[in-house]
């Protein structure tokens, strides 16, 4: 008889780390780097510090397995660091999460990321994660190994010693393991950086890749993003298998005080609702351990038939119009952009929060037939794989960007040298499965993310009109002036007309097309100002576009076509509102391209 | 210099109209009008038909170019053009499009000021040149613009042409002496006079020039008194006006003989008898009326048994030509005529049974005949089995 044997979590995801994002060299880098940033971010903003990272990437030798490379990865971070006793559960144990099932939109929610990436290293490079940790109460740092038991699933640490450093508290963090560099590209990992830069205003990043020079984004926010209250789940996402789970985290209560406590929206109204849609008034006051499966299942056929208050929406928070507009110039140096966070909204019984930003870079080396460069958050972390079936992938391709003045092609992604970068935030976001790299597309959460990037696209498209006008009155002006000449001189010719016969023409020909041109500027001049309205309102939100100052009021568009004038004043807006240290902070160097001085 | 051979009596006087339009847009410049060019539109909702006339003639419509932002790049081309071909007609010079399409581009080349205007390809430059020609409403030809004309290879042992040369010299061509060569009109028939030695019976035109040799060859010519002429698909117009020539100057039958195809019967047949929408201004000297359909007609393929084949969705030409053929049965003014009802039937025939038959497929009835296909042809010709 063949002994049957009964394995640890731990031994499940050694054998399986694919499925948690450890599927190929590339996915193994990112993946850890993702963890630990994650993990860093989450500890900072829980304590309420800005966070300070540092980050260093780099290959140090060939890997153990064919076709990988040696790749070290550290991050650090401020954070209100890890006490001595968690650290071996924290790196290495499996499923020992601070937040598992909490129902908060951080970032880690199960507690597998940072174990998985340590048993990595392990498998890899025979050592598990090297930690430096500090916290306020600690006197002195404390730096140690920390491997995965495999078999018993818990942290082994190893090579204990306690050293000074340089601050009052943080957490460091050292992976050696199998790996390869891929720096761009939708699964690489500066594209990671700038998605994580975008939508983490408040956190400051310093980053090295390989031999590059230390690179270092400021923050553009000084505010602490408040991460909502945890909230309960709604009963109407469960089934029927999760709900009896569920069950068991609540010990010898009552099955009315469970329902009333281990889900939201349900009241002593709503468990009346339930028995006369069912429910066996008999069970409300038993302990739930001791209910049957099949008295759960009354219970819970009972529970779905009856309408429930949708839930709250408060428990999602959201990255904010402005800080994502000042967010955005940390990336490069932009055309222009436009914003967009939608009101908390229900999708499938959900609290979700949508947030879009579409930007057009100047520099961005993109031809206009390559698709648009597309990042994707999930609760602020980026997704980057498996793109195509995504929720978010499906709402952009639904819509039709050529509206808006982008190229697309039919049912893909539209093409430019444009940014878009859609958030989704709700405390039960569904993944498509265990490595979380994309989202389940439900028609409700498609529908509501349209929304979002059709109001974008409309902002977007005011700044797009504008250029095409310009481009439009350029070439009219043009046109006058290359083909008037050579027509009146053909005409004269053939007619063998006198040189004052010429003049007269070619002043008349100047005088009909200059009224063609008068009505292109019009037009000109009737984009620009729908666009400076819809620059003024954004301005009172918070959303500054650099170009244009718009509290001085000085503003000339010019009758014909000239350049406009007026003081800019960027710097001091800027400097206004971001904190001193403008050293990275792209909007200033962003200096007006138009000359001032008065024309006379 | 002298000047060629006139292919019309012309009403008017080429540059003189040019010098006209040129005067009128300038004085309209000089007083901040809008000039305005007008010009026949040639397209088929313009086309009128008449069985009298017998050719497509141009409706009322005019496509008016007004200047503007937009359209001061034609109208500055149209002008730059137009110098070029005056200039041609003053010293009697004469080019194809094509040539014309390089001396704009070496006379842009050649002036700075010019470059706004070159073109693209030739494309662009022929269509200015279609352009004048339908402003001024004159034929490419008398623009001293010809193009490179194809088909129209005839044999016959009774015909003479005599050719009148631009010193005045004459040029008498016996088609009898030719040999087994054939006898080829250049693109400007009208400039020649026909004379029959003989009576000749009957003009046969065939769609291919391949077959037209073959019945030649194979005496066709010898034991009847007529004229063969091979049109090699869809009949420029040197071929057409060839045929009219033959038509008004000999006054014999005229017969075509073609696939039965619905691209055939649209597209060849009917541009040799009435013309095209495209060419509205010229096709009263470019038409021959008087053709009428030998084959291969519906009762041909019934009663020699030939072979033929379904059409193909896949196959471009005839799967657009069926389909343009619903279209034409509604919408084209040839085809609506009750005199032309015959050949509509065909079409609608075509329609429905989505056949082809090609002309070649008569030399199937008998193969050990080597001139069967010529007898068929003289049988439906003394049976009047033509439309």
């Amino acid at each position: 008889m063949s002994k049957i044997t009964k394995s640890s979590t731990a031994e499940y995801f050694a054998k399986n780390l694919q499925q948690v994002g450890f599927s190929s060299p590339l996915k193994a880098v990112l993946t850890t780097l993702k963890e630990a940033v994650d993990n860093s971010l989450d500890a900072c903003e829980q304590a309420g510090i800005l966070p300070d990272l540092l980050i260093e990437v780099s290959k140090i030798g060939n890997g153990s397995t064919k076709n990988t490379d040696l790749i070290r990865i550290v991050v650090e971070d401020n954070g209100p660091g890890i006490e001595a006793d968690d650290i071996a559960k924290v790196y290495g144990e499996y499923l020992a999460s601070s937040k598992f099932g909490r129902g908060q939109c951080s970032r880690g929610q199960q507690g597998i990321g940072i174990s998985a990436a340590t048993t990595w290293a392990q498998m890899t490079n025979a050592r598990g994660v090297s930690v430096t940790s500090k916290t306020t109460r600690m006197r002195k740092a404390l730096s140690a190994q920390v491997d995965v038991d495999i078999k018993t699933n818990t942290g082994i640490v190893k090579n204990k010693e306690t050293h000074d450093w340089d601050r009052e508290h943080g957490t460091r963090v050292e992976f050696i393991s199998d790996g390869r560099i891929q720096l761009n590209g939708d699964g690489g990992l500066l594209t990671y950086i700038e998605g994580t830069i975008l939508v983490n205003p408040h956190m400051t990043i310093t980053y090295k890749f390989n031999e590059a020079d230390y690179v270092t984004i400021t923050r553009v926010s000084n505010e602490i993003p408040r991460i909502p209250e945890a909230t309960l789940p709604h009963p109407h996402t469960f089934k029927l298998g999760e709900f009896i789970t569920h069950a068991t985290l609540f010990g010898k209560v009552t099955l009315s005080k469970f329902l009333k406590t281990g889900f939201s929206r349900i009241s002593d109204q709503s468990i009346s609702d339930f028995v006369k849609a069912g429910l066996p008034k008999s069970l409300l006051e038993k302990s739930i351990t001791s209910i049957s499966d099949e008295e759960f299942k009354k219970v819970f056929s009972a529970i779905q038939n009856t309408n429930l208050m949708a839930p709250s929406t408060k428990s999602v928070l959201t990255v904010g119009e402005e800080s994502l507009s000042k967010s955005i110039t940390r990336l490069g140096e932009i055309d222009f952009f436009a914003v967009v966070t939608r009101k908390p909204t229900i999708c499938d019984f959900k609290p979700v929060v949508v947030e879009v930003a579409l930007a057009r870079f100047k520099d961005r080396n993109q031809s206009t037939d390559t698709s648009v460069t597309l990042l994707r958050f999930a609760n602020r972390v980026p997704l980057q794989f498996d793109k195509s079936g995504c929720a978010i992938t499906w709402a952009i391709e639904s819509v039709n960007w050529k509206s808006y003045g982008l190229q697309q092609s039919k049912d893909s992604l539209p093409n430019g040298p444009y940014i878009f970068a859609v958030s989704i935030v709700s405390p039960f976001i569904k993944f498509k499965n265990a490595s979380k790299e994309t989202i389940d597309a439900s028609d409700e959460l498609v529908a509501e993310i349209r929304l979002a990037l059709i109001q974008a696209g409309q902002k977007l498209s005011r700044h797009i009109k504008k250029e095409v006008k310009e481009a439009d009155l350029e070439r009219k002006l043009a046109h006058i002036e290359q083909f008037g000449p050579i027509l009146v001189e053909g005409l004269a010719r053939i007619v063998g007309a006198p040189e004052s016969r010429k003049k007269k023409a070619e002043e008349g020909l100047k005088k009909l097309l200059g009224r063609e041109s008068e009505e292109a500027i019009a037009d000109l001049e009737a984009a620009e100002s729908k666009l400076l309205e819809q620059k003024r309102k954004e301005k009172k939100m918070g959303i500054e576009h650099d170009d244009i100052d718009l509290e001085d009021e000085d503003f000339d568009f010019g009758g014909d076509g000239e350049e406009s004038q007026g003081t800019r004043k960027t710097t001091t807006t800027t400097a206004k509102t971001t904190t001193a240290k403008t050293t990275t902070a792209k909007t200033t160097t962003t200096t007006a391209k138009k000359t001032t001085g008065k024309k006379s | 210099m002298a000047k060629f051979a006139s292919i019309r009596e012309l009403k008017i006087d080429i540059p003189k109209e040019a010098k006209i339009l040129a005067e009128r847009m300038l004085k309209d410049l000089e007083n901040s009008k809008r000039p305005v060019l007008e010009a026949v539109k040639t397209s088929l909702d313009n086309s009128l038909y008449n069985s009298k006339v017998g050719y497509l003639t141009p409706g009322d419509k005019i496509v008016r170019t007004e200047l503007n932002v937009s359209s001061v790049q034609k109208l500055a081309r149209v002008v730059f053009v137009l110098e070029i071909l005056l200039r041609n007609l003053d010293i009697g010079s004469v080019n194809t499009k094509r040539e014309l399409y390089y001396m704009c581009k070496g006379l842009i080349k050649g002036n700075k000021s010019l470059k706004p205007l070159d073109f693209e390809d030739q494309s662009e430059s022929d269509s200015i040149i279609d352009f004048i020609g339908d402003m001024l409403e004159v034929y490419r030809e008398e623009l001293n613009c010809f193009a490179n004309d194809r088909g129209g290879q005839t044999y016959s042992q009774q015909l003479v042409v005599t050719e009148t040369l631009q010193d005045g010299d004459k040029a008498i061509i016996d088609l009898s002496t030719l040999g087994t060569s054939p006898f080829q009109p250049k693109n400007k028939p009208q400039s020649l006079k026909l004379k029959a030695k003989k009576k000749i019976d009957f003009c046969l035109i065939v769609e291919s020039e391949g077959t037209a040799n073959t019945l030649v060859s194979m005496g066709f010519t010898k034991r009847n008194n007529c004229i063969v002429m091979g049109a090699q698909g869809v009949p420029s117009n040197g071929v057409r006006g060839w045929a009219k020539l033959i038509q008004d100057q000999l006054d014999v039958p005229m017969y075509f003989f073609g696939d039965l195809d619905a691209y055939t019967l649209q597209n060849i047949y009917r541009t040799l008898k009435a013309g095209s929408a495209a060419s509205l201004i010229r096709n009263a000297d470019f038409s021959a009326p008087n053709v009428k359909f030998l084959g291969v007609l519906p009762e041909d393929v019934k009663k020699y048994d030939l072979p033929h084949y379904k059409v193909r969705e896949s196959d471009p030409v005839e799967a657009r030509a069926l389909k343009k053929a619903k279209d034409a049965l509604e919408g084209d003014p040839f085809f609506a005529d009750k005199k032309n009802k015959n050949l509509a039937d065909i079409l609608r025939w075509l329609i429905k049974e989505k056949i082809r038959c090609e002309q070649q497929s008569f030399f199937s009835v008998d193969p050990n005949d080597p001139i069967k296909t010529e007898k068929l042809i003289l049988e439906k010709i003394k049976k009047g089995i033509y439309v």
